[in-house]
């Protein structure tokens, strides 16, 4: 009996939550890659039309999308919960910073490194997701 | 913060989700609160006392009571 009540399974209430979250989450996703591949693919980036810099800011629009289903996310799920996602948020800002930080000394120093802001994102992407898994374990 | 929520829950047959959905939080707040890793702010507090039907000091233990208890 004992076993059967410490079951891992997630409550009802969870995969609800987690449903909610994955139907407006997923769709932004969705947008922002047809967004992106459309840029990519039409936005001439590296050309010399005026047009090319707001070809480069399109991809917000969806992004936008993205960031409003994680507030409500957030406004979901309870005070715990808040607190595990902060604590991982902390640790992919202090990631993020920490790169930022090295990367203009480097280039202070004379060391040019293409595609730096690529860098902080995937660098403060991964501190989240890692800071996640270490939290959430605890 | 010790509590006996594990006992309460177990001795009504119920899951830790079974718990969660009474309560409104997750299967993962349970299983923090029941093991001390979290301890509930005051309507989280109250809604657990509300649901066992007891006041809150005879299901949560304040750290200085436990000090006395334990010496």
């Amino acid at each position: 009996m004992t076993n059967k009540l410490d079951s891992k399974d997630r409550s009802e209430g969870d995969r609800e939550k987690s449903r909610a979250y994955q139907r407006e989450f997923w769709p932004g996703i969705l947008a922002y890659t047809v967004v992106l591949i459309g840029v990519l693919v039409w936005g001439d980036l590296d050309g010399n039309s005026p047009w090319r810099f707001l070809w480069a800011v399109l991809p917000v629009i969806p992004a936008l999308w993205i960031v409003r289903a994680v507030l409500r996310h957030v406004r979901r799920i309870d005070d715990y919960q808040r607190l595990l996602l902060l604590q991982a948020l902390g640790g992919g800002f202090a990631v993020a910073m920490i790169a930022s930080v090295t990367l203009a000394f480097l280039e202070i120093a004379g060391l040019s490194v293409p595609g730096v802001g690529w860098i902080i994102y995937g660098a403060g992407m991964l501190g989240w997701i890692v800071s996640g898994a270490v939290v959430g374990r605890r | 913060m010790k509590n006996q929520l594990k006992t309460l829950r177990e001795d009504r047959g119920w899951t830790q989700g079974a718990l969660a959905d009474r309560l409104g939080v997750s299967r993962q707040t349970v299983n923090a609160l029941e093991t001390g890793r979290y301890d509930p702010a005051l309507p989280l507090a109250f809604r657990i006392a509300r649901l066992f039907g007891q006041p809150i000091e005879s299901i949560f233990t304040p750290p200085e009571e436990q000090d006395v208890a334990e010496s």
